[in-house]
């Protein structure tokens, strides 16, 4: 893939996008059936898995805490998510990710519920597309309200960068691997910063906006998190399919 | 962990039922759940699929890139198939390096594409002795119902089904389709007190003693077989087996036509 | 029944932290939702979430699968990230400890009540009690424990119409799991039919529902035998 020329033209970005616009969305809360929690995610070109188990016994016993759970996180990308197949297993990228991300999210889980048991989420990238780990994160926070776990809020992510010197929201795969910066941030209803990293040149000027920026971005996403969970519950309620009886069916 | 341990009085009633002709989930004995396959699913993929057999759900990307040969078949494309069971799927599932389980099954999905020549790996050569088409198969596993090994095995000839060589992106001119020569299909059964049933759900996995999975080809010929688990089966139940597999097989190749 | 609200955590509820009560917690002031689930406002201010793994409480009676032996205890899954633990001392008879697997062994299911649950979350069992035993025959399922109340009914008037109707034995574990003892046709339309109040759980007029689900499921098995 070659450089293109540039990343803004007139004011668009490549994709046809402003500069605040976030990719295409589309959550789908409880997809799963063995995990407890559940959530697959579509953002851009990302197709994202993430599931929760717990809270539940923690194995190895040694990792146990007396007066509350552990969180654990785990990122994995699929080999066939990336143009180059990717070798199995964690590499020093992803065990950095996963770290940063459960740290993100254990901000608000309340741990305290839960002594001596673990809390494992789990985020498997089918399909990546720039911005997996944000991707990821909202996808587990909808996966860790599916399980019933108990938090403070949702956390919700997006990444924020630079291209071709202008600042842009929800950076596509050619800004993210051309641009000037790129900064992916999590914030939480309560404006608390939860996931906050840099890589490339930003004036401080040019951070404090890029923040406000994430936060509005944070806002609309963490909006169509909840949009998720709510429409699980509509399946719910709604009016079941035919009974499979042994030969009647019953009227609804 | 707990989640190995099997109720008595469930194991009693799935060998009850056995012994009447009946499935816990109201299937005959030779009846798959409900089958769904998806193809197209990652595009960043050359080739994939979603394949859903009742609620195992597993998705299978073909990644095909160019790659050096092995010295001893310099003119030979080669495949490389791996099999996932992430931790997401199951929660008897770790993290870590694919344990047993998951070697088992990728080889077993090998096994039935490469024996039956479904890929004609003498197509697959780019410049004689220096580069060739390395074909990958790798198999993500989302979520563990039962007869991961039919799961993953349909979704990887699906998925075979749908790829296209890269030629555009290496410089080798137009895209092509993956040229295939068979659609092999994996049937797995199980024993249980003698009656042989197909498709086992995880309940019966874990009280069936032992499962014989049969790869088929188009002409009905095996081209894989694998007995997984320590209990054992008498040479009638393995031709019985076989049969059916066959059988079975046909139908599901079916269920492939409508796909890319 | 009212509508009930549905809220995400972070949602906040109210003003009064002294209202705050289950599903909810307090910060600067002001009561929040801490669970996915339905608002209850009728005494103070509680979640019920819609999913989630059971905690054991002292005085539940739940349906454990003993997964160890050791040389003083029988180790119960109770469907929870805690185990429970069965001492011999709560056995009901007098136990030889050389040979704890000969009372009960591996892969048996008890109905026991939860003693205690202390601090550290030890869950002690008991199964010293009158209605408390083995499980030797019959079936057992599992449901989300949340949806336990559902299957009971008020004043236990749900299970007591499946038990009545369908001439079963059930009892219903607090950790999500239901036993089930009676006709093998009758077992498996009880079984059916919990698995329909699970599913329909936040529908109204659910008992009338399944009142009518039962008779027509009863009548096909008697047209089915003529």
């Amino acid at each position: 893939m070659s450089k293109p020329e540039k990343l803004i033209v007139d004011g668009k970005r490549l994709d046809g996008r402003g500069p605040n616009d976030l990719r295409p969305i589309k959550f789908q809360a409880g997809v799963l059936k063995r995990a407890d929690g559940s959530c697959y995610l579509e953002f851009g070109g990302n197709k994202v898995m993430a599931a929760v188990y717990g809270p539940r016994e923690v194995h190895p016993r040694h990792l146990q805490q007396a007066s509350n759970a552990i969180v654990r996180y785990r990122y994995n990308m699929a080999s066939f998510s990336v143009e180059e197949r990717k070798r199995p297993g964690p590499d020093r990228r992803s065990i950095e990710i996963s770290k940063v991300s459960r740290e993100a999210l254990e901000s608000v889980v309340l741990k305290e519920l839960y002594p001596r048991s673990a809390i494992d989420v789990f985020v498997e990238i089918l399909q990546a597309d720039a911005g997996t780990r944000v991707a990821g994160i909202n996808a587990a926070s909808v996966a860790l309200a599916d399980a019933g776990i108990p938090m403070r809020c949702l956390v919700s992510a997006c990444a924020v960068g630079k291209a071709d010197d202008m600042l842009v929201l929800d950076l596509n795969k050619d800004e993210d691997n051309y641009g000037q910066a790129d900064l992916p941030i999590a914030i939480n209803q309560f404006g608390e910063v939860t996931l906050c990293q840099m890589d490339g040149h930003l004036t401080t000027d040019e951070f404090s906006t890029a923040l406000e920026m994430a936060v509005e971005g944070c806002k609309k996403l963490h909006e169509l998190q909840k949009q998720a969970l709510i429409e699980k519950y509509a399946r719910e309620v709604a009016p079941a399919a035919p009974e499979i009886s042994t030969g009647g069916e019953t009227s609804e | 962990m707990s989640e190995d341990v099997i109720a008595e009085i469930k194991r009693d009633y799935i060998y009850s039922l056995a012994n009447q002709g009946d499935r816990a989930d109201g299937r005959k004995f030779d009846e798959f759940r409900p089958i769904t396959v998806e193809t197209g699913v990652i595009n960043k993929a050359e080739g994939s699929a979603r394949v859903k057999i009742g609620d195992s759900q597993v998705v299978v990307g073909i990644k095909i890139q160019p790659g050096e040969p092995f010295p001893d078949t310099p003119d030979s494309g080669v495949i490389i198939t791996n099999l996932e069971l992430v931790p997401l799927a199951s929660p008897t599932f770790e993290s870590g390096p694919p344990r047993e389980d998951a070697i088992e099954l990728a080889r077993v999905v090998d096994r039935g594409v490469r024996e039956s020549g479904a890929i004609d790996l003498s197509k697959l050569c780019i410049e004689s002795g220096q580069k060739v088409w390395m074909v990958f198969i790798d198999v993500h596993v989302l979520d563990h119902d039962g007869n991961l090994i039919d799961a993953s095995s349909l979704g990887a000839i699906a998925a075979l089904k749908s790829a296209r060589l890269p030629n555009a992106r290496f410089g080798l001119g137009e895209d092509a389709k993956l040229p295939l020569n068979d659609v092999p299909i994996g049937v797995t059964a199980v024993n249980i007190g003698g009656a042989i049933m197909l498709d086992p759900s995880l309940d019966e996995e874990s009280v069936a003693p032992c499962k014989l999975t049969v790869i088929t080809n188009k002409e009905g010929a095996i081209s894989g077989m694998q007995k997984s688990g320590v209990g054992t089966l008498t040479p009638d139940q393995i031709n019985q087996i076989v049969r059916t597999a066959k059988d079975k097989a046909n139908v599901l190749r079916e269920k492939l036509e409508g796909t890319q | 029944m009212a509508e009930k609200e549905l809220v995400v955590p972070g949602d906040i509820l109210g003003e009064d932290p002294k209202l705050a009560s289950h599903g909810t917690y307090v910060q600067d002031g002001k009561v929040y939702a801490a669970s996915f689930g339905l608002v209850d406002r009728r005494s103070n201010i509680k979640v019920i979430p819609l999913s989630g793994r059971y905690i054991p409480a002292r005085g539940d009676l739940v349906i454990g699968k003993v997964v160890d032996v050791t040389h003083s205890n029988w180790i119960a899954d109770i469907n929870s990230p805690y185990e429970g633990l069965l001492h011999v001392s709560e056995y009901p008879e007098r136990v030889d400890q050389n040979n704890m697997s000969k009372y009960l062994h591996v892969g048996e299911l008890i109905i026991a009540k939860v003693a205690d649950v202390d601090p550290s979350m030890k869950v002690e069992l008991t199964l010293r009690e009158e209605h408390l035993r083995i499980l030797k025959e019959g079936r057992v399922i599992e449901i989300s424990h949340v949806k336990i109340p559902r299957v009971i009914g008020r004043n236990g008037s749900m299970i007591k119409m499946l038990m009545k109707d369908l001439d079963c034995s059930i009892f219903v574990g607090q950790n999500g799991r239901i036993w089930v003892k009676g006709s093998d046709r009758n077992v498996d339309i009880a079984i059916r039919t919990i698995f329909k109040i699970e599913r329909e759980a936040h529908t109204s007029g659910l008992t009338d529902k399944i009142k009518d689900y039962l008779k027509n499921e009863l009548e096909v098995m008697r047209n089915q035998n003529e």
